[in-house]
């Protein structure tokens, strides 16, 4: 569906992103994830094709976006990162123009008009001037933009900002429908969007890739495995020497229990180990009744967090 | 030519949406009425009229000129600039259109709307037809005159707009250029014979005199249109640049 190869955008000096490199298959869902100025905008207007990059290609249905800058356009559904709209025309008169200047004429641009605004739900304010339109319904008239010629990819450059809760919701159930008959490359500095919608993460940072796979990949790949809060009947001294003998754990720390015959432990384990059942038959072995064990889930905004401060780290 | 014609759909949306527009239209037919009704009033007292009235209207006068300079500039400068400043260049720079369709529907519909503030002008014709005679051919070529050199600023005014981010920065420049297009006569005067050949080619003033006596010179012809197509290559060349920014 998409490739893109060793982009790199300089702005005079400025680097926008360097090196460059995924692919996107038909039917993904993907998330650019990135703090502010990671990138992100950059690389999705190289791939749109709004700027053409120092280094590299990206080639979409097999055409490259350089040698045939129009036909690409044609595969590409866009909503730029501040939405932006003509304030002086009705909402129909945009959707018109825009169906127009992709190519649809008559019947056709009729009908496709009448799609996207059923399926964005914006028939109540197809008379108004877009610039009278809230901030919600103007998401959506991008969004209707950006269906009408039925693109096969569709890129969303920061979809559910400035939006309130409702709406944002609103936005991400209208994006994952969409997401069942268009490829979706959608960005974000919000984790749990990326939770809510994608099935894959690119995470940008600083103009560069540093992560490309799975939800679950970039979960393990920075948790570095399980992580478990267990509580033993037993003194601290005795729950630490048992847990130094399970050869699993990499790591364990006391969370204070305020109670001398109970400690408690926050353990993190090797990468897929069933650490679980090691510690209850250590228990068992050691007659230490096991009061409590429970799993940690380490949520992606931590290892997020934890990515972009490690990064900052390594600058001082 | 469908994406052409789209742009040049929602260009008019947006013209008429807009006060500017009943503002150009209607200050174009003040000023133009009233170099007609002085002229028609100069013209009855004299006993041999040495123009008729309808060259006076076409490039006769100060006036003409300066409608010309102010006019188009106004009607252009939203064009490219707006786009820019909304951020909705990125939208039109990723349709599957070519930056010279662009170009060419933006040029269209401010041509279009240049051509229809002249079409008002016909009143006049039918108002001394029906009290005397009109030399109909001088009148045509009056009008060819008044459409090419029209095409030629419409397109500076293109150019300017599609490298500004500001409309009043696009119609500053564009005013600028055309006044100095204006102001070439003048060097006409100031230089000596040598200059002056090629200055007289460039003259718009004297092109001007030529159509609306109905001389259509192929010289000026040729000038106007390749000077269009000058600005609008420069305004297609500059949409291209700013990929590569
Ligand atoms: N037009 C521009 N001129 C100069 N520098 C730019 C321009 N656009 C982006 N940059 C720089 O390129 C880098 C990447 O910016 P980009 O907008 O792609 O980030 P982003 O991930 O979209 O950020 P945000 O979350 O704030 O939208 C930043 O350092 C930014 O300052
Ligand atoms: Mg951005």
């Amino acid at each position: 569906m998409l490739n893109a190869v060793g982009l790199k955008k300089l702005y005079g000096n400025i680097k926008g992103v360097e090196n460059v490199n995924f692919k996107v298959e038909k039917g993904e869902i993907v998330g650019f994830l990135g703090p502010n100025g990671a990138g992100k905008t950059t690389t999705m207007r190289l791939i749109t094709g709004f700027l053409y990059p120092n280094e590299g290609d990206v080639i979409i249905e097999g055409y490259s976006i350089l040698e045939n800058p129009v036909l690409v356009r044609k595969f590409i559904g866009y909503l730029p990162e501040s939405n932006p709209l003509y304030e002086d025309l009705k909402v129909s008169e945009y959707l018109e123009f825009r169906g127009r200047i992709k190519g649809l004429k008559g019947k056709n641009l009729k009908e496709r008009m009448d799609y996207v605004v059923q399926r964005c739900e914006i028939e109540e304010v197809m008379k108004k001037l877009i610039g009278s339109c809230s901030k919600g319904f103007r998401q959506r008239i991008g969004i209707a933009n950006s269906l009408i010629n039925d693109p096969p990819l569709l890129i969303l450059d920061e979809p559910t900002q400035g939006l309130d809760p409702a709406q944002i919701y609103h936005t991400r159930e209208l994006i994952k429908s969409l997401s069942l008959d268009h490829t979706v490359i959608l960005s974000t500095h919000i984790l749990s969007e990326v939770e809510a919608i994608c099935s894959r993460v690119l995470l940008i940072h600083k103009g560069n890739i540093h992560f490309d796979g799975s939800l679950d990949d970039m979960r393990a790949a920075f948790s570095g495995g399980t992580q478990l809060k267990i509580s033993l009947l037993c003194p601290e001294n005795k729950g630490v020497e048992m847990l130094s003998q399970i050869y699993n754990i990499v790591k364990f720390t006391v969370i204070p229990s305020g109670d001398e015959k109970i400690c408690s432990f926050k353990v993190t384990s090797k990468e897929s180990t069933n650490i679980r059942e090691e510690i209850f038959w250590k228990c068992y072995e050691n007659k230490i009744p096991l009061l409590e064990m429970s799993l940690i889930k380490r949520t992606l905004e931590e290892a997020f967090l934890k990515m972009v401060s490690e990064e900052r780290e390594e600058m001082q | 030519m469908s994406q052409i014609y789209a742009i040049v759909k929602k260009e008019m949306w947006q013209y008429f949406f807009s006060p500017v527009a009943y503002i150009v239209l209607s200050s174009f037919i003040l000023i133009n009425s009233f170099v007609f009704y002085v002229v028609l009033a100069a013209m009855s007292k004299s006993a041999s009229p040495p123009l008729s009235p309808m060259a006076l209207l076409f490039g006769g006068t100060f006036f003409f000129w300066l409608v010309l300079i102010v006019m188009i500039p106004v009607i252009t400068m939203r064009l490219g600039a707006e786009e820019r400043k909304l951020g909705t260049i990125e939208t039109l720079l990723t349709s599957p259109v070519s930056d010279f369709e662009i170009v060419i529907g933006k040029f269209a519909a401010a041509f279009l709307f240049y051509l229809f503030a002249w079409l008002l002008t016909f009143v006049y014709v039918l108002i001394l037809k029906a009290y005397g005679e009109v030399d109909l051919g001088s009148v045509f070529s009056g009008y060819i005159g008044v459409t090419l050199i029209g095409a030629f600023f419409v397109s500076i005014g293109i150019f300017a707009t599609i490298i500004s981010r500001n409309q009043i920065v696009a119609a500053v420049i564009s005013f600028s250029i055309m006044a100095l297009m204006v102001g070439m006569t003048f060097f006409t005067f100031i230089l000596g014979s040598g200059k002056k050949e090629f200055f007289q080619n460039i003259d718009l003033l004297a092109m001007m005199e030529n159509f609306s006596k109905g001389i259509i010179d192929s010289r000026n012809v040729i000038y106007l249109i390749s000077g269009t197509i000058l600005f609008l290559a420069l305004a297609v060349k500059s949409l291209e640049a700013r990929r590569w920014q």
